[in-house]
């Protein structure tokens, strides 16, 4: 079962995003601040890592440099989905290591569902 | 204080006012898209029937509560777009680009769209060697995209859509072509004012703010270029812009 790293700060679209995705068949962590993300991307064996980029403590992008600087995520592909939709913040994110950036409002969770299902298969 | 270092400090209020601005309405988009995003999420879920059955009449309300949320979005969307095509001409990025490639770009993005409604989009590029483009990319990305989205919009089912592009003096003219449900005569002076949306669109697409011609128009004035549309015989419609191709700013 492939492991995916939850990163949101909003636990009502944590709660949404985490139940898809259990139901299609991953195995879940979560983390809701800056801080909790930085201790959770050492677990074990993390497939991929879904990240959200406002945050508390910690960005999104704090959160990315740490995951590319850290042995066990520097390859992990990660799939930034954040409401900001700024051609800059995507641009950013893709130049940090980010395989794709998704504006959560323009896609539905099956959508999600299958835009990971293709990271993952890369 | 002389009158140029008045004129200074004045720009530079105005500039920071600016960024305030801009950076209100980028922190209300996106708390607005949070908590639309969980409506939509929510709508999905229940027209997907995976919070169990629903009776007819509760699937027809979800549909038009989901619909209705989509509207919510796009008008969000495209309230931001146009806020950056508003902001003053400092914060236009010029720099020459090639503008083959940023419509073949913008082309591969609607893909999926023009396969899942059976649209073929053909870009008629040209032949010779082309200049290269002095804009803002990623204003002209919105013209390009708005003109396509439209396209698509309102074509129906197996309909083509025709790009084409050329040099004319010193503009570079673009053109999209669809052969949709094209522009009714009482429409025409109508169809780049904000918020404006035919009768005949909003049957054909519920889902639309007004908001994209009016951009598209305001950008493209911005970059000293003009925009203008043609019915063609038959159904459908033509979009022209032309652009300076070296623009002084």
């Amino acid at each position: 079962m492939k492991k995916v790293l939850i990163i949101e700060d909003d636990s009502f679209l944590q709660g949404l995003e985490a139940n898809k995705l259990e139901n299609v068949g991953y195995s879940i962590i979560t983390a809701s601040t800056g801080e909790e993300a930085m201790e959770k991307i050492n677990e074990p064996k993390i497939d991929l890592i879904l990240l959200d980029l406002i945050l508390p403590n910690f960005d999104g992008f704090e959160v990315l440099k740490k995951i590319r600087e850290t042995e066990a995520t520097k390859n992990v592909p990660v799939i930034v989905f954040s409401n900001l939709s700024e051609e800059k913040d995507q641009d950013k994110a893709k130049k940090m290591g980010a395989s794709d950036f998704m504006v959560k409002s323009n896609f539905t969770l099956d959508e999600l569902v299958e835009r990971i299902k293709k990271v993952l298969k890369k | 204080m002389d009158e140029l270092e008045k004129l200074k400090k004045e720009v530079s209020q105005l500039k920071e006012l600016n960024e305030n601005k801009s950076d209100i309405i980028s922190i209300t988009a996106h708390q607005l898209r949070t908590s639309l995003s969980a409506l939509k999420w929510i709508f999905k879920m229940f027209i997907d029937r995976d919070v169990g059955e629903l009776t007819n009449e509760q699937n027809e309300l979800m549909q038009k509560a989901y619909v209705s949320n989509e509207r919510m979005l796009v008008l969000v969307n495209d309230l931001l777009t146009l806020s950056h095509s508003e902001d003053a001409f400092i914060k236009y990025n010029f720099k020459k680009i090639n503008i083959i490639h940023t419509i073949e770009q913008t082309i591969f993005e609607f893909s999926g769209e023009l396969s899942k409604k059976g649209i073929e989009l053909i870009f008629l590029k040209p032949e010779e060697s082309f200049p290269e483009l002095n804009c803002d990319e990623e204003m002209i990305r919105v013209v390009i995209q708005n003109l396509i989205e439209n396209a698509i919009k309102y074509s129906n089912k197996g309909g083509k859509i025709f790009i084409s592009l050329k040099q004319e003096d010193h503009n570079i003219i673009m053109s999209v072509h669809d052969s949709g449900i094209g522009i009714e005569e009482e429409d025409k002076p109508s169809i780049f004012k904000k918020f404006f949306r035919s009768e005949k669109a909003k049957v054909k697409d519920p889902i639309g703010s007004g908001l994209g011609l009016f951009t598209t128009k305001n950008i493209v004035e911005k970059h000293n270029g003009k925009i203008w549309f043609e019915k063609t015989d038959g159904d459908g419609t033509t979009f022209f812009v032309s652009l300076p191709i070296s623009l002084k700013v």
